[in-house]
């Protein structure tokens, strides 16, 4: 004992790094075995190819996101709005076509790693509220135009007049380079 | 059962709050959510044979705009009954992005593993946590009770907390729930950066300053550095990190310095296989010579692990380690665990 502890916490004795080494090679074999083979979140079946438009309150002070502005919202890192309101994130329901563009695209996560990501991050006292579920395109539509602060996002083909629809790197659904399609 | 227990156990059943049906909430928003688990475990000198893990309710409720309330308790089995445990509640105060001010108990941010898993099993890729900092250990302090402040600086990749409390209580190993046991306060300030350009990349470091009582009487000046890095990206989960706790007693003029080190790395199997991980970790903990606070009550330890995690449901995954744990430079001990974890929401919305 006294000797191993003459040792002290300095240098690793031969015996720590052949254990070192041990530990190695076992991750040697999972990740190099592994390196060639595809990320299981772009081995899901591709998202049918639509655009989605990213719609908020119609009082929400904003115009303009950066891609990375909307990442940051979405993933729960900007809570607020720079007039101090909450953000409410509404997300479609799993299964749809335009929720698979949006974990995709934004999250760069599968359904599992975003119903993780999210638990994870209420777990650790991150957010007091994950996303909140919509059933359908006109729920979401509603939804967002009578709760201040909400953001969502619905198939560009079901945008509706009264619905406020955000440029994303300053760029709607409809122009060349728009990043959600 | 204590009566405290028979309470949260009601609490349980009673129906959760409803949230948001199909309309807007008009009052707090609730979530909750009970984590748990069940283990066999073989080999080794502790007792073999089947486990009950910690059962872990979580909750958060959004009071209104600005305010929170997070809380987790744990029952764990003893060999007299179950142990009844708020493990954190804290209430905090969202001014914006850039500062949010709270109060309460936490798990200590001095580590990344502490505050990024916290009791629920199901969340963290192996059996355990780390030797350093699991829950019980006096290698560092693994509660906190005080007041934190916490954000992202503008729109910067930089996230920072910083916080004032009462340390360790005069059981090193527990935090302070009644009062500082001295008129020192702990204080510990953390940074982190999270790169835009590098999603699921994090790096970064605190340090964490306290006088403590020792249990065998006298004080100590306490000081503790970490650092981490982390890829958690797509089918990739990479953590390391390093902590370092230094200690002067009282009187002495050369402070002891102790450190603990682990590399945890798994990967998800592609395609047909995406519902299982392999993962494997090495750790190390080195206790300085007779160390104010640690001798005779911390040991030097190593472990290497190997591990595979299966997500047999959305909410439940089955895991199978390998551990061969060497205590205090004694010949190494392998241990087989066979673990089912879960998260039950209890709400939903």
């Amino acid at each position: 004992m006294t000797e191993k502890r003459a040792r002290g916490s300095g240098t690793l004795s031969g015996c720590a790094l052949e254990r070192i080494i041990r530990a190695a090679r076992l991750a040697a074999v999972f990740l190099g075995v592994l390196a060639g083979m595809p990320d299981p979140a772009s081995a899901q079946a591709e998202p049918t190819v639509i655009a989605v438009a990213i719609v908020v309150h119609p009082a929400t002070q904003i115009d303009d996101l950066t891609f990375q502005e909307l990442r940051a919202i979405f993933r729960g890192e900007r809570q607020f709005w720079d007039d101090g309101r909450r953000v409410t994130l509404l997300m479609r329901a799993p299964e749809a076509a335009e929720r698979g563009l949006v974990l995709d695209r934004i999250y760069g996560m599968d359904e599992a790693q975003f119903r993780e990501y999210w638990i994870g991050k209420m777990f650790r006292a991150e957010v007091a509220s994950g996303p909140k579920l919509v059933y359908s395109a006109d729920m979401a539509r509603e939804l967002v135009t009578v709760i201040p602060g909400a953001i969502t996002f619905v198939p560009v083909n079901e945008v509706s007049s009264e619905t406020k629809v955000v440029r994303i790197d300053g760029r709607l659904p409809s122009e060349v380079g728009y990043p959600l399609r | 059962m204590s009566r405290a227990a028979r309470a949260l156990l009601l609490a349980l059943l009673l129906p959760s709050v409803p949230v948001w049906g199909q309309g807007v909430p008009s009052g707090p928003v609730a979530h909750a959510f009970l984590f748990g688990d069940v283990m066999y475990v073989a080999g080794g000198e502790a007792p073999e044979g089947f486990k009950l893990g910690q059962t872990v309710i979580h909750g958060n409720v959004l009071l209104s705009n600005r305010v929170a309330f997070f809380g987790e308790a744990s029952l764990t089995g003893r060999d007299t009954g179950y142990a009844i445990e708020i493990e954190r509640a804290i209430i905090r105060y969202d001014v914006n992005d850039g500062f949010k001010i709270s109060a309460g108990r936490y798990h200590t941010p001095i580590s990344y593993w502490n505050t990024a898993f916290h009791h629920g099993l199901w969340l963290q890729g192996s059996v355990a946590r780390p030797e350093a900092i699991k829950f019980g250990s006096r290698f560092i302090p693994v509660h906190f009770v005080g007041a934190m402040a916490e954000g992202r600086i503008a729109s910067s990749p930089l996230t920072y907390a910083a916080g004032i409390g009462n340390g360790r209580a005069a059981n090193t190993a527990r935090a302070g729930d009644v009062g500082d046991v001295n008129e020192s306060r702990a204080f510990f300030a953390t940074a982190a950066l999270q790169p835009d350009a590098l999603p699921g990349f994090r790096v970064g470091g605190g340090v964490y300053f306290d006088d403590v009582e020792t249990e065998a009487g006298g004080g100590a000046d306490e000081r503790i550095t970490s650092g981490h890095a982390v890829w958690e990206r797509g089918s990739l989960d990479l953590v390391g990190e390093y902590i370092q706790v230094r200690h002067q007693a009282g009187g002495s003029s050369s402070p002891v310095t102790s450190r603990a080190v682990y590399l945890h790395a798994g990967v998800k199997l592609p395609g047909e296989l995406r519902a299982f991980m392999p993962y494997a970790r090495w750790e190390r903990m080195d206790i300085g010579k007779e160390d104010a606070l640690f001798t005779g009550s911390v040991a030097d330890y190593e472990a290497v692990l190997a591990g595979l995690r299966y997500d047999f449901s959305p909410y439940a995954a089955l895991k199978i380690e390998y551990r061969d744990e060497q205590l205090d430079g004694a010949s190494g001990v392998g241990r087989l665990f066979v673990q089912a974890s879960y998260a039950a929401p209890i709400t939903s919305g």
